[in-house]
């Protein structure tokens, strides 16, 4: 059995920084990733990290963005904090040696954003993800932690009220292992593999958070789910917000530059859930174009600044669209592109599990509320990172040994086998397929009440089906039809309490827009969802927002 | 319809094609020998490879294993050879491979032991950039500004312009011919990494990196440029070699044989607008090297006695000199 102080669990930003800040107090520290840390999804991400240090900005102005931009759902305490954090957390990665864009005069660059009072995000090109990840990639390597690449989270053990490790798997071998931690630290990311149109990596099928629900551990606003405006038509790669921060327009089939109609003041960069509740009902009345879509125009920025400043998208645009952003629009079309809910946390990434931390876009603090601002996340993942592995540090010095026993070990090796050695059923693919069909159309941007209990229904015999799916591959090295049947289960479980939510909540509020329940219900709705897994499907309970001194008023961009 | 719409429109519907695809399958943990295993989808042309791979393990053949995450060229995982060349299956169109090759055959990366099917190990790929010390290391006498982020001249900057675009996908990796040859060379991404903290204003080690590498494997590039060819990033890692080595010279002058080698042959060129072949041996391994090299100069002079002669400069030499006085001036005025 293997045993370590902390094991944290995805090597994303998240997690990355969590270890780090764990390692950094003297721990010995476990990551354990299913891809190599290099290789995670936060090097996705595109625009940028939000922090007020320019002269003309204000921290106050950031937590007024935020919780605007939440519409009143995120914690005030903990958005004063985050925003507290930012330009301090920026200024470390920067000494870590992440490479950011500069201005003339040498200072780090700033681009617009959407919800945002003024031009606050810090950013490396249209690559600021991976700058960061390879920035704390490369600090993480000045510390010793036992890194654990390739290995695929099987479960989390919580025994006598506390989590006690997990058991996970060599993907190079197929061999099941317990890891016995006196602390875990979820940081596996999203979950966007539930919906078929996303911007999320194949690899984002919330393992993490599906292992810490099934472990007890309690799921925050899940039915708040993020669609990106601009993501490319036909492979819903992202198109960062920073397109339209550097200047980019949004025009529909009629040539018309339409989110006058929607977002007087600011425009194209207006919150996403407004934009892209705007380019859905643009394209359902008739104005978009043949096929369904609206143009993101940048042609008239110029050739430089678009190949300099949007040097990635250029290239999707022109590898994945065949349209060249120089002389072209770029068609785009809204897809899911954040999870808002996850596993229940508090500032510190504790969960309501004592031993179990989790933070990233697995976490919910909640800092979000309702609808995450752009360049919010990859801030966030550093700030609660870091926080999940000070507290889960200071947790373990502390608390008792732990320890996996065989029978923990002998249970999951039985569920494993269980599915591995069917012999016939379906193939996971197909129920997979079919779930992210549903959530496409069914749990989508406009949600109407008959549509998302035919999504419950179906997901609910999905789950059925799930019971008895057939893994083909018999191969004990690197076997992805294994994988597949695995992550299949994590979304089932997670696309479920999706759904209840979203039925649950009669209100429209940020990414939760509700057809039959078109407005803010401050007076019933002003809450936290919060979903605990018992044996006939999530059960809902709610737990008030936090406040400081921002009263909700109605979100005008 | 406006041009772009028309181009768009011809793109979406573009007409499906047969694609027949040959994967190279291996399993060592379940033995037998490697072979290639031939499927066919009908895709539209500009379908990325990799979504035909994954048409593949979800329609015919769920037990091809290949690694893969983002889809979008950002992550760096699903590099293979794609028609021999090292490709990023994400980013390669099928239609021009079709259009090319008549077929799409796909082997595991090379250079790296093979896992299953196209899954490679890494392992050693990584140490080679574990071995560049890839962190910044921080010089006592300057450290980092206590409330701010350093400052950075836009010349400064403009060093970075490339490497920070580097996915780690090995491409480059699998495809140079150095690797396969000598596993002293840390090969063009590792290398690639190293230029990235060289050129770094806040790194404190820059001489020491460049002194370690002079005499670990700098000098072993071919210069084919096969991983510029293979970069999917635009790192040109070819290039950022050769600055490297400017960089090395520059510094420290001719310390090592490669080195050395590299400003004879400038000299050599200089003087005579062709190469003297005995001095340059002398200059690359000094007096010790040429009698090392006795033997074999004695049997090339007797198939060409006038290796020993010193060759009279070439008709055009003032043009050759005016050559170097413009890029000595126009190094000048970079400075």
């Amino acid at each position: 059995m293997l045993q370590h102080d902390i094991v944290v669990v995805g090597a994303g930003l998240a997690g990355q920084r969590a270890a780090l800040a764990a390692a950094k107090a003297g721990h010995d520290v476990a990551l354990v990733s299913k891809l190599h840390p290099l290789r995670s999804h936060s090097g996705a991400a595109q625009g940028g990290i939000n922090a007020a240090i320019g002269k003309d900005d204000s921290v106050e102005t950031h937590i007024y963005d935020t919780v605007k931009g939440s519409d009143y759902l995120g914690d005030q305490d903990a958005i004063e904090f985050f925003c507290q954090q930012a330009g301090p957390t920026v200024i470390e990665m920067e000494h870590f040696g992440t490479i950011f864009s500069r201005a003339d005069d040498g200072s780090l660059a700033r681009r617009a954003f959407g919800g945002a009072g003024f031009p606050r995000t810090i950013y490396a090109a249209d690559r600021t993800g991976l700058a960061l990840l390879q920035g704390i990639y490369e600090h993480l390597g000045t510390e010793t932690i036992r890194m654990y690449d390739e290995w695929f989270l099987l479960s989390i053990i919580v025994r006598d009220g506390r989590a006690q490790g997990i058991t996970a798997f060599d993907r190079k071998t197929s061999k099941i292992e317990g890891i016995a931690a006196k602390a875990v630290i979820v940081a596996t990311g999203p979950f966007g593999r539930i919906y078929g149109r996303t911007t999320n990596a194949h690899s984002c099928t919330g393992d993490g958070v599906a292992a810490a629900y099934r472990a007890g551990a309690n799921l925050k606003d899940m039915e708040f789910v993020q669609f990106h405006p601009t993501a490319l038509l036909e492979s819903s790669i992202l198109i960062t917000e920073g397109a339209r921060g550097e200047g980019g327009i949004l025009k529909n089939g009629q040539g018309e530059r339409f989110m006058a109609r929607y977002a007087p003041h600011v425009l194209d960069l207006a919150s996403r859930d407004v934009v892209s509740r705007a380019i859905v009902t643009e394209v359902k009345e008739g104005r978009g174009f043949p096929g369904g879509y609206v143009h993101l125009e940048l042609m008239h920025l110029g050739k430089e600044k678009i190949e300099s400043r949007l040097q990635e998208i250029c290239d999707f645009a022109r590898s994945y669209a065949g349209v060249d952003p120089v002389t072209d629009p770029i068609p785009v079309y809204p897809a899911q592109h954040y999870m808002m809910g996850g596993i229940s946390t508090n500032m510190n990434g504790e969960t309501n599990i004592p031993g179990l931390y989790a933070a990233g876009e697995a976490a919910c603090v909640s800092i979000h509320g309702a609808n995450r601002l752009g360049g919010n996340s990859l801030l966030e993942t550093l700030v609660f990172g870091k926080q999940a592995g000070i507290a889960a540090a200071a947790y373990v010095t502390t608390a008792g040994d732990t320890e996996l026993l065989p029978e923990d070990l002998e249970r999951e090796t039985a569920k494993f086998r269980a599915l591995w050695d069917r012999k016939e059923g379906e193939s996971p693919r197909a129920v997979r397929t079919e779930l992210q069909q549903t959530m496409d159309k069914l749990v989508g941007i406009y949600r109407l009440p008959d549509e998302l209990y035919d999504a419950l229904r179906k997901v609910r015999e999905l789950q059925e089906r799930y019971r008895t799916v057939h893994v083909v591959d018999p191969s004990t090295t690197y076997n992805i039809d294994l994988s597949d049947a695995l992550e299949v289960g994590h979304l089932l479980d997670l696309a479920e309490v999706i759904v209840v939510g979203a039925i649950a909540r009669t209100e429209s509020r940020g990414a939760h827009s509700r057809v039959d329940f078109p407005v803010r219900d401050d007076k019933n709705w002003m809450k936290h969802t919060i979903a605990h897994r018992a044996p006939g499907g999530p059960e809902l309970s709610y737990s008030p927002v936090g406040y400081t001194h921002f009263d909700p008023k109605e979100r005008v961009y | 319809m406006s041009i772009a719409e028309e181009r768009l429109l011809a793109f979406a519907e573009e007409k499906l094609v047969t694609v027949p695809f040959d994967v190279y399958r291996y399993d060592p943990a379940r033995g037998g020998q490697p072979r290639y295993q031939h499927y066919e989808l009908r895709l539209a042309p500009h379908t990325p490879v990799l979504t035909g791979l994954l048409r593949i393990r979800d329609e015919i053949d769920p037990t091809l294993a290949l690694r893969y995450s983002c889809r979008s060229a950002i992550c760096g995982s699903c590099a293979m050879l794609v028609n021999s060349k090292s490709r990023l299956a994400c980013k390669t169109p099928v239609g021009p491979e079709v259009k090319e090759h008549g077929r799409i055959v796909i082997d595991p990366m090379r250079n790296q032991p093979i896992l299953r099917d196209l899954v490679v190990d890494q392992q050693p790929f990584w140490n080679r950039y574990e071995q560049m010390e890839p962190h910044l290391i921080l010089d006592p006498k300057r450290p980092m500004p206590k409330d701010g982020p350093t400052r950075m001249s836009p010349t400064e900057v403009e060093r970075f312009k490339e490497t920070p675009r580097c996915i780690s996908c090995a491409a480059c990796y699998s495809a140079c011919p150095a690797v396969e040859a000598d596993p002293e060379f840390p090969g063009p991404m590792a290398l690639a990494k190293l230029y990235r903290f060289v050129v770094d204003p806040r790194d404190g080690a820059t001489q020491a990196r460049l002194q370690k590498i002079q005499t670990n494997g700098l000098w072993l590039c071919l210069r084919c440029h096969l991983c510029t060819e293979a970069c999917p990033k635009e790192v040109r890692p070819s290039e950022r070699i050769r600055d490297l080595k400017e960089l090395a010279v520059e510094a420290q002058g001719g310390t090592e044989p490669g080195s050395r080698h590299a400003i004879g042959f400038l000299k050599n060129i200089e003087s005579a607008g062709t190469l003297n072949e005995l001095k340059l041996v002398r200059q690359t391994s000094g007096l010790g090297g040429l009698v090392a090299a006795l033997p074999q100069g004695v049997r090339m002079w007797r198939k060409k006695p006038e290796i020993t002669k010193s060759p009279h400069p070439i008709e055009g030499i003032d043009e050759v000199k005016k050559i170097y006085e413009a890029l000595d001036g126009k190094k000048k005025g970079k400075e």
